[in-house]
């Protein structure tokens, strides 16, 4: 295998660094979030490290082959994606209520962490032909695009595993945007998007989804629960003040008045520890991150590469935001983990792989 | 690429960012800095539960220093509805583990609706150990539960000291309501509610302490964090003497009655004893429904103290006090006789004595030792009701005698002022007949003939009967030490107690002694019996049967008075008590030889 020196040379460090500082944060913050599980701290820090590793391999392979033959292979791979999340409701692994795991040769994955970089390269591979020829896209044109986003969203709903779901929608969204839309197709898609929330409230949420809503907009509705675990939330988050109890000094999380405050509800942990200082510092960090995602898309070689980049750009703020405004009670609470912070395999993996594409775009921005 | 196509979208995902920026930024100023204290504070409240520590209350022990009362370490279950997370859940997983019925938690709830909802209620004190075990392994099952490790009184002779001791037990929600009285107490809390142990409340309590304790969010005890160290209520040292008030009790045991005993130097309280008596062990460990009705509805009373709360005709001890009287007034003297034939008669009603062929020709000293009733007919009618009823009102009888122990009940020695102002009637020579020998509106507890005994068996002197003899802290510091109050001190004319206690050594030492069959070895007791009408003139019951003693019958160092009810005789039922009361204070063998009571007075 031959790699081109240039190609080394034009590695993003920028992207890099940031990336690592982040998930250096996070492992730091792992470590005091999972001190007061019985099982130990080490536990968990090991299996994401291991996690990193195999991510980091997956990086390099995604790296090595140009993006635009991935691109070209995009419809198997996207099959392959389909593949497992349906796999998932016949053999997944139940937790707590829900099945979104298999088990493949020992580890638990979770495919629709995997969907979301799939999705992203699949629709980018459909829709840089329309922005080369700079056509806005008419209501005609998102049929597609859009009948592919539904099918694997209604897979990994059915799990249930709503946060998930609502990403690669907002995401898929955000990238036909990306490519440009007729005024019309605007028009419809305001209005459209407009209805969708009774629709959904009516046919589709499950009860406790609507709960959780319920409590969102009204915190005391259910102090017990839903409303409970907001409220423990923004507890933690507000006693940190300015400096933070420091690390491992956390009360709240450590004795056990956030649920998932490892995973989806992690930002509390950190926030309670640093204080605003320190989710200031982790804002920045999150911010430059997207900010340097976004000029990989401005500065690609093609617009396949700039649509990819922008696809996984949003990938990275859709779930940042959402993460973090469900912890001070910004929006409902939603399964979604914050990008490299939040403990679990699956989603630092395939948020490694996006790292891996836009690292792919960025080193061949020069190639003709 | 550079193309002019994507740089209004970056104008616009710029624009994005830099907004998510400052809403979020605003949110976190606004929890953090505007709120953090706020914040902080809700934390601290989460994390922190301030727990009471109870304090171990003050020990009683007996004059030698035996334990009476103390404390014991117990298991009880508490809930805190702040960590309750399903109430059904917590509330009849409980139930199924200790075997209860749900409606009881949910109505201890209730009874602490006013406190805070992190504050721990107590939903069963005092659990066996298997149920600890139980509950203990539930626990993630039943948040809002946890057990508490609390001093528990402890009454190692249960009924025996009953009415002494008394009980504690939970304060209830209506003295809860007295906020000014028991401002310090919440609910579950013990607080004494008989005997010593509602007398001296306030001592024995002790101070609770406190323990700021960190919890997890299902009520888990993380780690405690600081401890106000309880202080322990201060101990009571008492006159009573265990080993006689065992004897007093096993004697009394299977029947109605009371005795006490009293140092008659000091009056001190040595013997306390009424039955039918109760455990109040019960009390201690919060008395179930079923417990409480069965003692609060038995006819036989057990919760009446009957040595200070029971009113009962002295019958012929009562002649003592006119003796005493007479003779101080030189109305008799020690050689004026009355000849008893049987029966006296008065108006138009011939009023019997006890022995149907009479006593003959009686002296005082043979009057109180075959306990003429003839006699004292005419004494009391010489003597009139007033100067009766003077008398006894000073030595205590009748009255209050200010006992440290709650509720005592008043007697009666009536007088013509007592009958005008109850009954605005006059009061009628014939009812003095009845009033010598201890009947009609005669009414003493027999701690009133305690004192009565006490004043002959000091010559002259009683006091104020004292249980408790000093308060020690659990340093062993003396707090208090109760120095014996004199009652009645009478310059009597010289000889009356003389001739009194004559008589008395008479009844039970010499020949025709109406309780000759309780003589004690070795030890010199002197006694009265007494045979008193129970019920009306249509209803009979059974005569209580009564003895007031002393001994040793020259320098007295117990002075008793002993009541069965419905025992029929004075010497067959009561005097054998005062008997082995004296022997087991005197450590004499048990006569062996079985006597057969005299069925006299």
């Amino acid at each position: 295998m031959r790699i081109d020196k240039r190609r080394y040379y034009h590695l993003d460090w920028y992207l890099i660094i940031n990336g690592l500082f982040i998930f250096g944060i996070g492992m730091m913050n792992l470590i005091s979030a999972t001190s007061s599980f019985s099982s130990g701290s080490w536990n968990f820090i090991i299996k994401q490290l291991i996690a990193f590793v195999m991510g980091l391999g997956l990086m390099l392979v995604i790296m090595y082959y140009d993006y635009r033959m991935i691109a070209n292979h995009s419809k198997w791979i996207y099959a392959g994606g389909i593949f497992l999340v349906i796999l998932v409701l016949i053999i997944g692994l139940a937790a707590g209520g829900a099945k979104r795991w298999i088990s493949i040769f020992g580890f638990s994955i979770q495919p629709s962490e995997l969907m979301k970089p799939i999705l992203v390269v699949f629709l980018a591979n459909m829709l840089y032909d329309r922005k080369r020829q700079n056509l806005p896209l008419s209501l005609k044109d998102i049929m597609k695009p859009l009948f592919w986003t539904l099918l694997p969203f209604v897979f990994i709903v059915k799990q249930p595993d709503l946060g998930t779901g609502i990403v690669i929608i907002l995401v898929s969204f955000a990238m036909l945007w990306y490519v440009g839309l007729k005024k019309s197709t605007y028009a419809v898609l305001f209005g459209v998007g407009a209805i969708s929330p009774f629709f959904a409230w009516h046919y589709l949420m499950k009860p406790y989804q609507k709960m959780r809503v319920l409590s969102f907009i009204n915190i005391d509705a259910d102090p017990a629960g839903f409303g409970y675990h907001a409220k423990q939330a923004i507890i933690a988050v507000g006693s940190g003040r300015f400096l933070g109890k420091g690390f491992m000094s956390g009360t709240q999380h450590k004795l056990q008045f956030i649920p998932e405050h490892h995973t989806d509800f992690i930002f509390t942990v950190f926030s309670e520890e640093w204080g605003f200082i320190g989710s200031v510092v982790l804002f920045a960090l999150f911010i430059s991150f997207i900010n340097r995602c976004l000029k990989i898309a401005m500065n690609a070689h093609d617009e396949l590469g700039s649509i990819m980049a922008f696809g996984v750009a949003s990938i990275f703020y859709v779930q940042f935001t959402i993460n973090v405004m469900m912890a001070i009670h910004l929006a409902p609470v939603v399964g979604i983990p914050l990008p490299l912070i939040s403990y679990g395999g699956s989603s630092l993996i395939s948020m490694m792989m996006c790292v891996g594409l836009l690292l792919n775009i960025s080193t061949r921005r020069y190639m003709f | 690429m550079k193309e002019e196509k994507f740089t209004a979208k970056y104008k616009w995902c710029t624009l994005v960012l830099v907004l998510t920026m400052t809403v979020l930024l605003i949110r976190l100023w606004d929890l953090q800095i505007m709120r953090g204290a706020e914040m902080r504070k809700l934390s601290e409240q989460n994390r922190i539960r301030v727990k009471k520590v109870v304090a171990a209350r003050g020990i009683i022990y007996d004059r030698t220093g035996k334990v009476l009362a103390d404390t014991r370490p117990s298991f009880n279950i508490y809930l805190t509805p702040e960590d309750i997370k399903d109430f059904s859940q917590t509330v009849d997983g409980l139930a199924e583990l200790l075997k209860c019925d749900r409606e009881e938690i949910i109505e201890k709830m209730k009874a602490a609706s006013g406190m805070p909802p992190s504050f721990p209620i107590k939903i069963k004190p005092d659990i066996p150990m298997d149920e600890v075990a139980k509950v203990e392994a539930h626990r993630v099952y039943i948040p809002g539960i946890s057990i508490q490790i609390e001093p528990k009184r402890n009454y190692p002779y249960a009924a025996s000291f009953a009415h002494v001791i008394g009980y504690v037990s939970e304060i209830s929600d209506e003295e809860l309501k007295d906020k000014k009285k028991y401002k310090d107490y919440s609910p579950g809390d013990y607080i004494g509610k008989y005997g010593l142990e509602r007398a001296y409340e306030k001592e024995l309590r002790g101070t609770d302490g406190e323990k700021r304790v960190e919890v997890d969010a299902m009520g888990r005890e993380i780690r405690t964090l600081d401890v106000i160290e309880p202080i322990p209520g201060h101990s009571l040292y008492l006159n009573m003497d265990l080993d006689l008030q065992l004897t007093a009790d096993k004697a009394l045991e299977t029947r109605k009655g009371a005795a006490i005993a009293l140092n008659p130097k000091t009056g001190g309280v040595l013997v306390l004893a009424s039955r039918p008596g109760f455990d109040p062990n019960l009390f201690a460990s919060g008395i179930s429904k079923k417990d409480w009705q069965k003692i609060a509805l038995d006819k036989a009373h057990p919760l009446q103290n009957r040595a200070i709360q029971g009113g009962y005709p002295p019958g012929s001890t009562f002649k003592i006090l006119l003796a005493l009287k007479a003779l101080d007034l030189g109305i008799i003297n020690e050689r004026t006789t009355f000849h008893c034939g049987g029966g006296f008669a008065y108006g138009n009603r011939v009023f019997k004595c006890w022995k149907k062929g009479g006593h003959g020709s009686v002296s005082v000293h043979r009057a109180i030792v075959e306990s003429c009733d003839v006699f004292f007919y005419n004494v009391g009618l010489k003597l009139g009701v007033d100067r009766i009823h003077e008398l006894g009102d000073i030595l205590g009888m009748g009255r209050l005698t200010g006992i440290d122990l709650p509720a005592e009940q008043r007697g009666l020695i009536p007088s013509t002022q007592w009958k005008r102002r109850r009954y605005n009637q006059p009061w009628y020579e014939g009812e003095t007949v009845s009033v010598a020998i201890g009947q009609g509106a005669v009414w003493l507890t027999p701690i009133h003939l305690a004192m009565l005994s006490s004043f002959v068996a000091n010559d002259g002197k009683n006091f104020k009967p004292q249980v408790v003899n000093r308060i020690v802290s659990n340093q062993g510091k003396v707090i208090k030490t109760f120095e014996p109050v004199v009652n009645a001190e009478l310059k009597l004319k010289p000889g009356v107690v003389k001739i009194v206690k004559d008589g008395m050594r008479g009844v039970v030492n010499e020949p025709g002694g109406t309780a000759g069959a309780s003589k004690v070895q070795n030890v010199l007791m002197s006694g009265k019996t007494g045979t008193a009408q129970a019920g009306s003139q249509n209803v009979k019951l059974g005569d209580h049967a009564w003895f007031i003693a002393y001994a040793p019958s020259e320098d007295a160092s117990i002075a008793m008075s002993i009541l069965v009810e419905h025992g029929l005789h004075g010497s067959s039922a009561a005097a054998p008590i005062a008997k082995s009361i004296t022997e087991t204070l005197f450590k004499v063998k048990p006569d062996i030889k079985e006597a057969k009571a005299h069925e006299n007075r």
